[in-house]
């Protein structure tokens, strides 16, 4: 009877490794300078690109795709191409064919962006990277139509961007001006401003610094004598320290992860009481963030160091810091089942771009798909079946 | 109870009623039309399996610019026509439209009535039909009557048809609006008309400029006398067509070999001139010189120079590559030489340009890793071991698309909005000076060229700009760019400008080209597009007066030597073009047989190959040199011009 037990459970254990085995995960990626989406396949144990999708109509112009989303259904991607004359693009494609059936013009330089199951729009933020330091918008698609229902003025430079789950809240940073916004989905307005730069200086220790500069003799320095020149530039411009380059809402829990490519940081900030009441030390420059659908884990690129931080949520510990196969790490997705994380690595030059798929139960680096130039938005499309 | 019952039941408990629950948006308003200018709050409620309940309804427009839905619900009407409009609320759309109706009609306004009109000229009478809110009803169609057709008749158009002398009343009608002009038809004293025209022969592309006077029975000029200018002809190719173009002021040019005879007339009065119209004969051959290949990746632009030590040089710049500039040395053009590169944290060196006196380059940098991008500025005194003076990406981060040097100032584009213009002149270290931004709405700018302390811009929607930057014309410089003068076509596509002070005709004209891939969306790699001659001898009047287009290819880039009155223009998949561009310019350049040449820089070893993708395209010391995507550096030799009838000499 033992022995039959026995062989019962490793039957089951077995069945379970190959069901587990058995999925495909597919994910899309973007090439910023290669003008090209890649769709990626991994099987649990092999990245591959298995079909690169040309984006873009000016064969000699790089129009730079950028954000990438999958619809709710999953039955279409959309695609912000950065450059125009000037504003950027929204490409609407149907997924397996990959084929454009709508776009819709939106602001200088769209970049990241989600559907709300919601309400059924897109909001997509435009970075206007390119341009001077002035607010910038969220733009609201309707993307039955694929037209621009709105744009709701947020700060400058505005990146990073994520719907919470129930589709009702959308959440975005303005990198240059340190702010993180809350919108409400449904009323298309900004429902909260909270200054990042201010609320980390809250629990940081900046009696110290304060007090030697209160201690600085201030009489005995002649102002108009110092070299202002450099500051032209500068008028009316906030320069953020912190930095803000993402924000990730956590699935289940009214708390928001916002990287800080500026500091080496990454604040969680509640979003009912609106106070830092976290800081993860992060690598040099975190960049991206995604949080596993079950929320427990959160994964953050590091841009600079190009490394990959994966954290658990419940202790705050960094569980491990990957390298990832070359330069520059860009964007994180993490697979339905909170057991991959697919992050995007542009490199440098004519570097290809790249895949690094991490197992976020190993804590490794399982396999590399290869891109074309400068990998950068990155989208999780679906996982079936074998 | 049975097991299934039980499971049954347990569901509906967990599931949520909201999923089970149908929401409907009721709208409220039910006068969805307003007129233009009106406003008018919409109003929706919610239900949820029939019952009302609380929650918030948004309203957007799909057509913001003909109706705009504000945040409170409010929509204004801006200009006529059907807007669909999405309403939504948490787990419920609906979709409706509205109405802006077009407003009542106003006015049919007819300008520039004739004080009188000779019995016999023609006459047309230009309206527009405009409503009560100011705006002109695009076509509507007026009906025209005359209140004495023995006098004069008139047409849909307007055409007047003048029959002999008398008042008659012309009354325009639309809907309930009329406008009622009179029209004093008078003796026709035109008895003859003379018409003059330089000489009875010329070749294709070659402008005439015809003066018609009428003249009374005693020989008086009538000086206000209507005259229409048509012309007919036969060309000599039977296979093809007599063609060209007429302007009503008497401009005249003929495309096609042939006889032509141009017509001026007023009423029965009408005189005519035949002209002798002969083949261009511009075609010269193309030799192929040299070549500098690059197929390992794309290749951008180009510079030509002399260096220091009198030998020539080239750079070219790299696409979507690896930050890569490539030095040659083509002093013998049928044997470039690679000398030296140059990699910058980059992926597209889309431009380079060198001084006036070839020490120092700039090349510019999009795709950087950092995104800083900007400018590397290059001491080029020895092209075989060029090093870098300085980089420069202040307020250039967004990628500098497009640059150019003038007397030791870099302008400079920035993100594609406006050009910085950068003092180099202690090439390390670089200071911005200026800048130069339209305030136009969705402004945009692709390139700069300067010449003469004047930067010509190209600006797409808001086409060529010219700006003061030394030349003293509007009182600029570096410091203080001054635009004065700008010329916009409709397509928007203005991606390159060049001047061209005409010696042979003294005129001024600016280039234009387009950059368009009208194709590509159908995944096919033709290019569209092409050059436009602008006449801008009159600065406050500038004048469109002449294409040359390439059908199934786009233009780029292109050089103008003036001293040979020659364009050499590149036309991506059309290669290479030479274009006699001597005289004045009007009509259909390639249709008057003005190409001189053009090759096609196709190469089986090419990154792509044996498919041109041209870039760019410049003249030095008699050599052609220019760049292509798929293959490198090229350089040709136009045949020189042979002198008409010359008599072979023999011993």
């Amino acid at each position: 009877m033992k022995r039959t037990r026995r062989v019962l459970f490793a039957l089951i254990v077995g069945l379970t490794i190959q069901v587990a085995h058995s999925q495909n995960y597919y994910i899309y990626v973007t090439a910023e300078s290669e003008d090209e989406v890649a769709l990626v396949k991994f099987d649990g144990k092999k990245a591959e690109t298995i079909k690169r999708i040309p984006v873009g109509v000016w064969p000699a112009e790089n129009e730079g795709p950028h954000g990438i989303t999958v619809s709710p259904d999953k039955k279409h991607w959309y695609l912000s191409m950065a450059h125009g004359n000037p504003y950027g693009t929204l490409y609407k494609f149907e997924t397996g064919t990959d084929k454009v059936v709508g776009s819709t013009q939106l602001g200088l330089f769209p970049a990241s962006m989600q559907i709300s199951e919601t309400t059924g729009l897109l909001y997509c933020v435009n970075f206007n990277l390119h341009g001077d330091m002035v607010p910038s918008t969220v733009s609201v698609v309707d993307v039955d139509e694929m037209v621009e229902l709105d744009q709701i003025t947020t700060g400058a430079m505005p990146h990073g961007s994520r719907l919470t789950s129930d589709g009702l809240k959308h959440y975005s940073v303005a990198m240059m001006s340190g702010e993180l916004f809350e919108i409400d989905a449904l009323q298309l307005k900004v429902s909260k401003k909270f200054n990042l730069d201010e609320a980390g200086m809250e629990k940081m220790e900046k009696m110290e610094g304060m007090e030697k500069m209160e201690e600085m003799d201030h009489s005995k320095m002649d102002h108009s004598k110092m070299d202002h020149s450099k500051m032209d530039g500068m008028k009316g411009m906030k320069h953020s320290k912190f930095k803000p380059t993402w924000v990730s809402p956590h699935p289940t829990k009214d708390l928001v992860y916002v990287a800080g490519n500026g500091s080496a940081q990454v604040y969680e900030v509640d979003t009912k009481n609106w106070k830092v009441t976290r800081k993860f030390e992060t690598d040099k420059g975190p960049y991206n963030i995604d949080i596993t659908p079950d929320g427990k884990k959160m994964v953050v690129s590091y841009k600079t160091a190009a490394k990959t931080g994966i954290w658990d949520l419940e202790t705050g510990k960094e569980l491990a810091r990957l390298d990832n196969s070359q330069k520059v790490t860009h964007g994180v997705a993490i697979s339905e089942d909170n057991r991959y994380a697919f992050v995007s690595v542009e490199g440098i030059g004519d570097d290809p771009g790249m895949m690094d798929v991490i197992d976020l139960e190993e804590l490794k680096l399982v396999d590399t798909a290869l891109l074309g130039k400068q990998a950068g938005g990155i989208a999780f499309w679906k996982q079936e079946k074998e | 109870m049975t097991r299934l019952s039980f499971v049954f039941v347990a569901l509906l408990i967990t599931v949520p009623m909201s999923l089970l629950a149908q929401k409907e948006i009721v709208l409220e308003t039910t006068d969805l039309t307003l007129d233009v200018g009106e406003s008018r709050q919409l109003s929706a409620y919610v239900t949820e399996n029939g019952e009302k309940i609380e929650s918030p309804v948004v309203f957007r427009s799909r057509h913001r610019k003909v109706l705009f839905v504000d945040s409170l619900g409010v929509a204004h009407a801006f200009k006529p026509g059907k807007v669909s409009i999405i309403a939504f609320t948490r787990g419920a759309r609906k979709n409706f439209e509205m109405i802006v109706d077009f407003p009542p009609l106003a006015e049919i306004r007819i300008d520039a009535i004739p004080d009188k009109v000779y019995a016999g000229t023609p006459v047309q009478l230009k309206y527009q039909v405009i409503d009560q809110a100011g705006l002109v009803r695009e076509g509507a169609k007026v009906k025209m009557t005359s209140s004495n057709e023995k006098v004069a008749t008139v047409d849909a158009f307007g055409n007047i048809r003048s029959l002999k002398p008398g008042n008659v009343k012309i009354t325009s009608t639309i809907e309930n609006i009329e406008n009622t002009i009179s029209l004093n038809v008078v003796k026709n004293p035109i008895v003859s008309v003379e018409l003059e025209a330089e000489g009875y022969e010329a070749r294709t592309g070659d402008v005439f400029h015809f003066k018609a006077t009428a003249l009374d029975t005693k020989g008086n000029v009538i000086d206000d006398a209507p005259i229409r200018y048509s012309f007919e002809g036969v060309a000599d190719d039977v296979s093809t067509t007599a063609s060209g173009l007429i302007k009503q002021d008497g401009r005249f040019v003929a495309d096609k070999a042939g006889v032509y005879t141009v017509t001026a007339s007023t009423g029965t009065a009408t005189a005519y001139k035949t002209l002798r119209i002969n083949e261009r004969d511009v075609a010269r051959k193309i030799e192929l010189v040299g070549q500098g290949t690059v197929n390992d990746k794309f290749t951008s632009d180009l510079w030509v120079w002399e260096g220091q030590d009198g030998r020539d040089y080239a750079v070219t710049g790299t696409w979507s590559a690896d930050g890569t500039a490539y030095f040659w040395d083509v002093t013998e053009p049928s044997n470039i030489i690679k000398i030296d590169s140059i990699q910058v944290d980059a992926r597209t060196v889309n431009d380079v340009k060198v001084s006036e006196d070839g020490k120092v380059t700039v090349i510019s940098r999009e795709g950087a890793s950092n995104r800083k991008n900007g400018l590397v500025i290059l001491d080029t005194s020895n092209p075989r071991d060029v090093k870098i003076h300085a980089t420069y990406d202040k307020n250039l981060t967004g990628g500098v698309h497009n640059v150019f040097i003038d007397k030791g100032y870099v302008y400079a584009l920035s993100a594609g909005r406006k050009y910085y213009i950068i003092n180099i002149k202690d090439p390390k270290n670089p200071f911005a000076v200026s800048k130069f931004e339209l305030d136009t709405p969705g402004h945009s700018i692709h390139d700069v060229w300067v010449a003469d302390g004047i930067a010509y811009s190209s600006n797409w929607a808001d086409g060529v700009q010219l700006v003061d930057v030394g030349n003293g014309i509007a009182g600029g410089s570096p410091e203080n760019p001054v635009q004065f003068a700008s010329y916009a076509y409709p397509s928007g596509d203005n991606h390159a400008a060049c001047p061209f002070r005409s010696p042979s005709t003294g005129k001024f004209y600016v280039i234009a080209g387009d950059e368009k891939f009208p194709y590509a969306m159908n995944g096919n790699y033709l290019a569209g597009g092409y050059l436009h001659m602008i006449d801008f001898s009159d600065l406050n009047n500038p004048e469109e007066v002449a294409r040359f287009e390439i059908p199934f290819a786009g233009s780029h880039n292109f050089w103008v030597d003036e001293e040979s009155e020659t364009l050499y223009a590149t036309f991506y998949n059309g290669g290479v073009r030479v274009i006699d561009i001597s005289g004045e310019l009007m009509g259909d350049l390639l249709a008057q047989g003005r190409e001189i040449t053009w090759y096609l820089p196709g190469d089986p070893e090419g990154f792509v190959p044996n498919m041109p993708q041209t870039w760019g395209a410049q003249l030095h010391k008699g050599h052609l040199f220019y760049a292509d995507m798929h293959s490198g550096l090229w350089v040709s030799k136009v045949e020189p011009v042979k002198p008409k009838n010359a008599k072979i000499e023999t011993k």
